[in-house]
């Protein structure tokens, strides 16, 4: 039981508090994004529908499920990229820190400015490595002192030992683990809120991908953390929340649903859904 | 469908059940060691707990190679983890039934009252029946009958004090404080595999309920303690 008279040092958020216990409650979690009713569509198809979860700050947060079941549609939606594809239409409402992110006038651009990604397979520029840190500051006229932006984004992204006497090389010298840091240091080094993460491990090895799930780990500090992956330990090993997304399918139509969102320690010790149960226990299918 | 995984897991819970029935036996055993003061029977028993601690070590192999190989998650995890609780609670108690029978060599040429002896023909019976339900209340997955343990351990503890109040009226000859000492320590031994059941049924209520809970602990008494 808690001991009523256990004091919090006034100088420390409560957040901050919390985070240090492991997952905090409830009460002292601060939403990022509040996700209501949200659906995707491409044409006639529903990828998913009726998504309702908030995103709390400085977690991390997994997305987990079979192919398929729009998980990767869902944190695509976070930051508008789903505004690539001709034929995708969002309903519901997505709000970020209090604002509808596909409310009329917002631009999708300013929104990627705070909302960072990361995708599968590492895409550096085919130019060089100070350059591909480089290149999202310039762009957003951040010029001044671009040296220290390079240096705080590679070290940031635990790459800068690595790669700090050679920073004009070219990118592609690197290795995959590297190029994926490197990646990683490319978003932030832009300073966003939040750092979103489609498969980032999936196409290295174990050891680059333990980096990769150390770095999570370090950065959830500064930023709020949303991962898809396909490997269930990753999820239990870096996340503090965990959706799970199945897919629904009947006579007519099928499509991605979130099927339970909770604590990481919780859905994988005492999942309150079957369907949840038999994902994680491996009896899917 | 993890198959194999499944079929692992199968042969755990068989292995504990093997394992349950083996320690109903020494038990058994030793209970008739002492009552008919047969030697051979309890050296049979003495012999016989390295049955049960061969299920014992298959079952922590077993589970240590799972951990490492499939990873257990949700009521997996909660099987495994019982499973291993479950595994130490059996095997002690075999060790309880190995010291009531090596007490039963022990015990010197005395003709202590029948209702004596009784007394622990008694406890022991409460006490298989314990096991039995501990063991059935985790195959059936029986929340009601693993809690029904705590009230069954009752009576085995008000044995243990009948028994301990008993020894007091033994008389005071050397062979009888003797055989007092020794009879003090079956008591205990068989007071301890009631305490033992009852762990078994708070592993059953995790499986089942995801929480960690003593059903009773000396700083929190149940309701019809109070």
């Amino acid at each position: 039981m808690m001991n009523d008279n256990v004091t919090i040092p006034v100088d420390v958020a409560p957040v901050e508090i919390a985070q240090e216990r492991g997952a905090p409650e409830t009460a002292q979690r601060e939403v990022v994004f509040d996700v209501r009713d949200l659906g995707v569509h491409y044409g006639s198809t529903t990828a998913i529908s009726g998504v309702n979860l908030e995103i709390y700050r400085n977690l991390i947060t997994a997305m987990i499920g079979p192919s398929g079941c729009g998980k990767s549609t869902f944190i695509r939606c976070l930051n508008r990229m789903n505004d690539l594809v001709p034929s995708a239409r969002v309903t519901g409402n997505l709000m970020y820190r209090g604002q509808d992110i596909y409310g009329e006038g917002v631009d999708p651009v300013a929104v990627r400015r705070q909302i960072g990604m990361v995708f599968q397979r590492p895409n550096p520029f085919p130019k060089s490595i100070y350059d591909n840190v480089a290149w999202g500051p310039r762009v957003l006229g951040l010029k001044k002192r671009l040296d220290e932006r390079v240096e705080k984004a590679l070290r940031g992204a635990a790459l800068w030992e690595e790669v700090k006497d050679r920073l004009k090389r070219s990118a592609l010298s690197l290795s995959g683990g590297q190029q994926q840091r490197l990646c990683i240091a490319r978003a932030i080094a832009i300073e966003p809120d939040v750092l979103l993460l489609d498969e980032p491990a999936s196409a290295l090895d174990p050891i680059a991908t333990a980096a990769i799930e150390e770095l999570m780990h370090d950065l959830k500090r500064d930023y709020t953390i949303v991962i898809v992956t396909h490997n269930m330990q990753q999820a239990a090993r870096v996340a503090d929340m965990t959706a799970f997304f199945s897919l629904e399918v009947d006579e007519s139509h099928r499509s991605g649903v979130l099927v339970e969102y909770d604590n990481t320690d919780r859905l994988f010790t005492n999942p309150s859904d079957k369907r949840t149960e038999d994902y994680v226990t491996g009896r899917f299918g | 469908m993890r198959t194999t995984f499944q079929d692992e897991l199968n042969l755990l819970e068989t292995t504990l059940q093997e394992e349950g029935a083996l320690v109903l036996r020494a038990l058994r055993g030793a209970l008739n060691a002492l009552e008919q003061r047969d030697h051979e029977l309890a050296d049979e028993v003495i012999a016989f707990d390295d049955d049960v601690d061969d299920r014992y070590i298959r079952i922590e192999e077993g589970i240590q190679s799972l951990l490492a190989r499939q990873t257990p998650v949700a009521s997996d995890l909660r099987l495994v983890l019982a499973i291993l609780h479950i595994n130490l609670h059996l095997e002690r108690m075999a060790d309880y039934c190995v010291t009531v029978a090596k007490l039963s060599k022990l015990v010197p040429d005395v003709e202590p009252s029948p209702r004596f002896v009784e007394g622990f023909e008694e406890m022991g019976s409460r006490c298989e029946e314990m096991i039995r339900i501990a063991l059935d209340s985790f195959s059936d997955r029986d929340l009601e009958r693993a809690e029904s343990l705590v009230e069954l351990d009752e009576l085995i503890d008000r044995a243990n004090r009948r028994v301990v109040e008993r020894i007091l009226e033994l008389g005071s000859s050397e062979a009888m404080r003797e055989y007092g000492l020794r009879m003090v320590i079956v008591s205990r031994a068989l007071e301890r595999i009631g305490d033992h059941a009852v762990d078994i049924g708070e592993q059953v209520a995790y499986l089942l309920t995801a929480e960690f809970r003593e059903f009773t602990d000396a700083s929190h008494k149940t309701a019809h303690e109070l």
